[in-house]
């Protein structure tokens, strides 16, 4: 008996061995991870120098980790055992709670913010300073806010902190606080961003501080399937719910011009095709740009605003069409401030600069 | 190449397999030596060549011992051999550390040489010099087949991480080696249990230190849970490797030496180090402190006898004074344990546990320090006299994050599990079930470990640098 069941468990765990083996190297490569929304690694060049060097091996087990067979399954096998087995209270740093997965941002990196704040201060002391513009300092909070700051049993961070900080950093600007416009409703069930049918307020709100009065009406289009955002992949728990994306259009929306300058074209205040895509948030102003410009000739003012943002700038800033004849988007983490002067002369305009905390506490993407 | 990565699991091993048990018996030395020899030069290509220069040395000067009468040549070739062999490990290892103090005492500023260190050097040259001098002593004979020689050597489950076989224990096995199911499940088994005890647990106890130590907000009880989940991890990490390679050994035919024994449940310092490392400190009792003496001395040279054994201890675990100072620091508890009051300790229930750990816990901090200050810090937070509070929101939230893993793990690091293991087993019925289980329980593990390997980027073995 004890002869037949080694050579049971000799021969079921060595063939399962095998065969993922096996499978790992016939297996057709794949291009891109979905759930991840990154290119996956490709078999490396192999020659005798990248042998020598050791960059063949390092690139071969990029290969063999990104290509593995079934690798979406062994991700949530691993998601699965993380919360269930070791009744971990998150996986890659994801929670799930009340429905809504999210990453824990923490703790308040204060390096960070003074570079944000750098930075900020290099935009401001170079364009406008002297002018006769209006500037303005919006923060945009994370979903954790309200979902998890009041919830001792998460690390969240200390939100008071970061406004007064990066404030007191900014004093030369107006600041317009949006904390209490929004609530969690406000955000993606399995996305970092804030929905654009939700944050009319915030942009009323804004607009009003800057002088600006919003009115209009909107209609909502959408995408026909479920979205899944950035946390859904990350988490790699596959039987949640996903998310609507609608977007807000009027006659304003639908006529505006919008010339995006980083790939020399005219494009769409909304792409809902674009929700097919790795990132369904580039429904949004054709996604993550870094100069972008929107001319409403209809508009209820001769206004112009210029907004430095992230990509929640993306959804908010087509509410402001309504209220300016033009809109620059600047987002400095894809094109250096000195370069702005090639673009945009800084003239009585209303200048906004509006940032998720998530950035702020991540400030090294900024330019 | 890591034991515990996609590309040995499934790439790797898998083919030195098929190659192995289809290879004919006298091509499987070369089949395993040629497979050791891609696996050491994955990581480190460069280094390869210096690993066979190595070899050739112990080789030729095995052979040159054994072929002469006269004992002064055979002390002559020895000592080359030790002098060439200890000298690539110095130089590869030491030297920054040497020239830096040389640097900090003279005023000095010599340039440091920078070279990286090879993976695996100070154990397979602790090898190579067992084996001659084994031949000196003349209790081995000088092995006559280069590619035997080599395969003891480079042998790939221990090639990297021990545990430092004995050319002795295993010279039977390279000529004549049986290779059975029982063999194959045994060493399936353990090795499986060596690799999820490294994914599983080590990791995630690794994750953990990384944290506290990234962490601004400290706590009294947070440096308490850092320092046990660093010696969990140590010892999973460690041990775990230990089981892998055992395991390894077993598919191949081979026996290795228990490198573990349930170290935390010692009663005393000497103990622990009867049950941790086994392979190092019978490395030294043998070649190093008993030819010094031993404990047969005058007490003034035993402790000079020790003082050398556990510096060298320290030494060889890491070039920097905190592993010098960690190895000279169970010099302390060695001759305690000597004194009446040691005695005392070390005899009287739980007391002697409460000691054991308390002292054990607080070299790991030492031995897990980037300098000695640190350690200092840390020691001085940990004993509530640096001023951070007693608990921090960190340390609630770490806590109740880990609470599993560091369940499962002080619960795996003694002998429970494997003791109810043993009991059900002697009951009928229960064994076979258990047998009919296992491939379904080690499979799951594999796919667990799978799961986790490919999900994750944190992998580290705290060995290698060793």
């Amino acid at each position: 008996m004890k002869r037949i069941l080694n050579i049971i468990t000799s021969v079921l765990v060595l063939g399962f061995i095998l065969t993922l083996s096996v499978f790992a190297w016939v297996k057709p490569m794949d291009d891109i991870s979905v759930s991840e929304r990154r290119e996956l690694a490709k078999f490396p060049d192999l020659s005798f120098n990248t042998l020598v060097s050791g960059s063949f091996m390092k690139n071969f087990e990029n290969y063999t980790l990104d290509q593995f067979p079934l690798r979406e399954f062994f991700r949530t096998i691993k998601a699965q055992s993380e919360l269930g087995i070791f009744n971990k209270l998150s996986n890659n740093s994801i929670i799930e709670k009340d429905g809504y997965i999210t990453k824990i941002e923490y703790p308040l990196n204060e390096q960070s913010i003074e570079n944000a704040g750098m930075k900020f201060s290099f935009v401001y002391d170079k364009y406008l300073k002297d002018t006769n513009t209006n500037v303005y300092f919006s923060i945009i909070p994370d979903k954790n806010y309200y979902l998890i700051s009041e919830d001792e049993n998460y690390l969240s961070l200390d939100y008071e902190k970061l406004v007064s900080s990066i404030t007191e950093k900014t004093s030369y600007m107006k600041y317009i606080d949006i904390f209490s416009e929004l609530t969690i409703d406000s955000y993606y069930k399995t996305d970092s961003h804030w929905r654009q049918e939700q944050i009319l307020p915030v942009a009323k709100k804004i607009a009003g501080e800057m002088g600006v009065t919003l009115n209009s009406s909107y209609k909502e289009d959408y995408f026909e399937k479920e979205v899944y955002g950035v946390y859904y992949g990350q988490y790699a728990i596959k039987n949640l719910s996903g998310d609507m994306l609608r977007v807000l259009y009027n006659d304003h929306t639908m006529n505006a011009k919008v010339i995006d300058y980083q790939n020399q074209r005219e494009i769409f205040v909304y792409d809902i095709s674009k929700a097919k895509g790795r990132d369904f948030y580039e429904a949004y102003l054709g996604g993550p740009l870094s100069l972008v410009t929107i001319e409403n000739e209809n508009a209820t003012t001769e206004k112009e605003l210029i907004m430095f943002r992230d990509s929640y700038g993306s959804s908010l800033a087509p509410l402001f069409i309504e209220g300016y004849k033009k809109i620059t988007l600047i987002d400095i983490r894809y094109m250096h401030p000195n370069m702005i002067e090639n673009f945009v002369e800084f003239n009585n305009q209303d200048v906004l600069f509006i940032y998720s905390t998530s950035v702020l506490n991540n400030s090294e993407t900024l330019k | 190449m890591l034991f515990s990565s996609i590309p040995f699991l499934y790439y790797f091993l898998p083919s030195v397999l098929i190659l192995y048990f289809l290879a004919p018996q006298k091509l499987k030395n070369t089949v395993l030596l040629i497979s050791s020899l891609v696996f050491y030069g994955w990581g480190e290509p460069k280094y390869v060549i210096m690993m066979v220069a190595s070899i050739i040395i112990g080789f030729v000067s095995g052979l040159l011992i054994e072929a002469t009468n006269e004992k002064s040549k055979k002390k002559l070739i020895i000592t080359i051999n030790i002098i060439i062999n200890l000298g690539f490990l110095v130089f590869f290892k030491y030297s920054n550390f040497f020239i830096e103090n040389f640097n900090s005492v003279t005023g000095l500023s010599l340039n440091l040489l920078n070279v990286a260190l090879p993976i695996g050097i100070s154990f397979y040259t602790f090898q190579i010099l067992s084996y001659a001098v084994d031949v000196y002593r003349g209790t081995v004979k000088a092995q006559k087949n280069l590619i035997n020689l080599a395969t003891y050597i480079t042998m790939f489950p221990q090639l990297i991480a021990g545990p430092i076989v004995r050319y002795s224990d295993i010279v039977d096995s390279l000529t004549e080696r049986k290779i059975g199911f029982e063999k194959i499940s045994t060493g399936l088994r353990r090795f499986i249990i060596g690799l999820s005890k490294k994914v599983l647990l080590a990791n995630a106890l690794g994750e953990l230190c990384v944290t506290f130590k990234a962490s601004d907000d400290k706590s009294l009880l947070f440096y308490w849970l850092y320092a046990v989940a660093f010696c969990l991890q140590v010892y999973f990490d460690f041990s775990g490797y230990s089981d892998m390679a055992i395991g390894l050994g077993k598919i191949l035919g081979f026996e290795f030496m228990e490198n573990f024994n349930f170290p935390f449940i010692s009663k005393s310092i000497s103990e622990f180090w009867r049950r941790w490392h086994i392979s190092l400190g019978s490395w030294f009792r043998d070649y190093v402190y008993i030819p010094l003496g031993g404990n047969r001395v005058k007490k003034t040279r035993w402790i000079f006898n020790i003082l050398v054994v556990w510096f060298l201890t320290g030494f060889w675990h890491g070039a920097a004074w905190n592993f010098i100072i960690w190895g000279l620091y169970f010099v302390i508890f060695l001759i305690f344990e000597k004194t009446p009051v040691g005695k005392f300790v070390t005899k009287t229930h739980v007391l002697n546990r409460v000691y054991t750990l308390f002292f054990i816990i607080m070299s790991f901090v030492i031995f897990d320090a980037v300098n000695m200050s640190e350690a200092f810090n840390y020691i001085k937070a940990m004993l509530g006299a640096s001023g951070v509070p007693l608990v921090s929101t960190e340390f609630i939230y770490y806590l109740k994050e880990y609470l599993i893993i560091l369940v499962l793990s002080l619960v795996g690091a003694t002998p429970l599990v494997k003791k109810i293991a043993t009991r059900l087993t002697e009951i009928k019925g229960v064994k076979t079930l258990v047998g009919i289980l296992e491939p379904i329980v080690l499979i799951a593990l594999l796919v667990l470990v799978t799961a986790y390997l490919v999900d994750g980027s944190f992998n580290p073995f705290l060995y290698f640098r060793f």
